[in-house]
């Protein structure tokens, strides 16, 4: 849990407009709340009654199939699609009602969300004028990724892990509690997956939450603290990394056997 | 609010695009007030009313593309993708469509002026080497530069209404410049006696500069019209923003 004092230094990085204490549920409440969460598009669910709770200060791997409902899930969090029924819940509230959601969420849903003619550093900008985030806060996320040298390039001249790297850097604009991150290691290469591996442990150290989908089990493996598996919408399980590892099984069979039908 | 307005407005300036249309605007303008005011027969043009028309081509040009413009301000946002991080970070999505409205007839309305301006002057200025009397005085120049001033501003958040509800952007593009181009021109075809051309918004828009009176609206009647039908059409883009997710 991070003191009242780093929140405090926190709030000050972010310039002079205090956050407000934390009117949005208090720190023992789950960062991430999916309650009996569906959704339905014309006669089937995508997501189907699911149910999960993120702790603060973990990282999830949100893992399934393609098609299992992943991306889907994640929009409903993120208040980008209405659910047909349950709720998702994010600090206690429903993503729209956050007050300043980028200073409490951050979030990288596809990997090329870019004009391609405009500028790395014009992208990073015209989000932090609308979220009311400080100028300088741009500056230091770019540093972040490491991405200063190219920033005033056009999007279209940027490699697949440069638009990652941009794509996190925007979601870091806020210097938010919670990360939501869908297939972020794509396009990166051996370096850039190390380098986001350490980026997310360090977060989550400092009391960070993250949610990140991927493909990658053995990535996840070596990343996350617990896993939340779907397929076809439901729930296959939820827990703990070194639970799974206690009771022998690899992630890697976990997986295979909760994902295809117990083959 | 201003915070959104501060954001639109830097996206409008980041890019090639607004730069790119205004070029291709003022370049028509050019090309129709070259073509027209030196091509044209002197009969064609002596009447105060053909000189209205020849110098409202301005007015329409203006209204074109300050209608593109504020269509591409959404759907180029959602071809793109970058509406998914516009929306995180304002999730009350009927605000970045205001805004979006707000900042684009900021913009159109430039576009309109700089259009109408600019056929006025090279109109005039090909009629007066060409030994044309002009026939219009300091009022008609007014609401053919303001009135296209206006009208482009409308037109742009009729622009943004559209692109929001259409969303796919070249639906949008091929059918704002379709209804422009030739909708209402057979609307408004001599054959047809429908008289209901002249409330279409492409017609009020050319009402408001003061064009062919007596066959249009008069300019603030063909105003308030216009401006009906552009909180109509932004109202209808905040609604199907708002309630339907994001794609």
């Amino acid at each position: 849990m991070r003191t009242d004092r780093t929140d405090a230094r926190r709030r000050r990085e972010l310039g002079p407009r205090p956050l407000a204490p934390p009117p949005e549920g208090s720190s023992a409440d789950p960062v991430v709340s999916v309650r009996s969460l569906t959704k339905r598009y014309g006669g089937f669910n995508a997501v189907d009654d699911l149910s999960f709770a993120l702790p603060a200060g973990t990282i999830t791997g949100f893992l399934g199939p393609n098609g299992a409902g992943k991306t889907t899930t994640l929009r409903l969090i993120l208040g980008l699609a209405e659910p047909t029924s349950g709720e998702a819940l994010v600090f206690g509230r429903r993503y729209p009602d956050l007050d300043q959601p980028a200073r409490r969420v951050g979030a990288v849903l596809e990997s090329n969300d870019f004009h391609p003619g405009r500028s790395g550093r014009d992208h990073l900008r015209a989000l932090a004028l609308a979220a009311e985030l400080p100028p300088t806060r741009v500056g230091q996320v770019l540093d972040l990724v490491e991405l200063d040298p190219a920033a005033t390039r056009r999007v279209q001249t940027y490699s697949l892990g440069m638009r990652q790297r941009l794509g996190l850097a925007a979601a870091l604009l806020g210097d938010p509690q919670l990360l939501v991150l869908d297939e972020p290691a794509n396009g990166l290469d051996p370096a850039g997956v190390h380098w986001l591996r350490t980026f997310l442990r360090r977060f989550a150290a400092t009391g960070g939450t993250v949610l990140v989908s991927s493909h990658v089990l053995a990535e996840v493996a070596q990343t996350v603290d617990q896993v939340v598996i779907i397929d076809r919408g439901h729930l296959m399980a939820s827990a703990r990394l070194d639970d799974l590892a206690g009771r022998g099984r690899s992630l890697e069979d976990t997986y295979l056997q909760l994902t295809t039908g117990g083959a | 609010m201003t915070a959104q307005l501060l954001s639109e407005l830097l996206k409008q300036r980041s890019t090639r695009t607004n730069i790119g249309l205004l070029a291709a605007m003022l370049g028509l303008v050019l090309f129709v007030e070259l073509v027209h005011g030196v091509g044209l027969a002197a009969e064609h043009l002596d009447a105060r009313s053909d000189q209205l028309v020849t110098f409202g081509r301005g007015e329409f040009l203006g209204v074109l593309f300050a209608a593109l413009l504020g269509a591409l301000s959404i759907t180029s946002e959602i071809r793109h993708g970058t509406i998914r991080p516009t929306f995180l970070v304002t999730p009350r999505r009927g605000g970045v469509v205001a805004a979006k409205a707000a900042v684009s007839m900021l913009l159109g309305a430039g576009a309109g002026l700089a259009a109408s301006a600019l056929a006025a002057a090279i109109g005039a200025a090909a009629l007066g080497l060409r030994g044309i009397d002009l026939r219009l005085g300091g009022g008609d120049y007014l609401l053919l530069i303001a009135g296209g001033a206006a009208a482009a501003a409308l037109w742009a958040a009729i622009g943004v209404g559209i692109g929001a509800v259409v969303r796919s952007q070249m639906p949008t593009v091929v059918g704002i410049s379709a209804w422009l181009l030739f909708v209402e021109g057979v609307l408004a075809g001599d054959a047809l006696d429908l008289g209901v051309s002249r409330f279409a918004p492409g017609a009020a828009a050319a009402a408001v500069s003061g064009q062919e009176p007596g066959t249009l609206l008069a300019p603030a009647l063909g105003a308030v019209l216009l401006a009906l039908y552009a909180a109509a059409a932004a109202a209808a883009g905040c609604l199907a923003t708002t309630r339907r997710d994001v794609v």
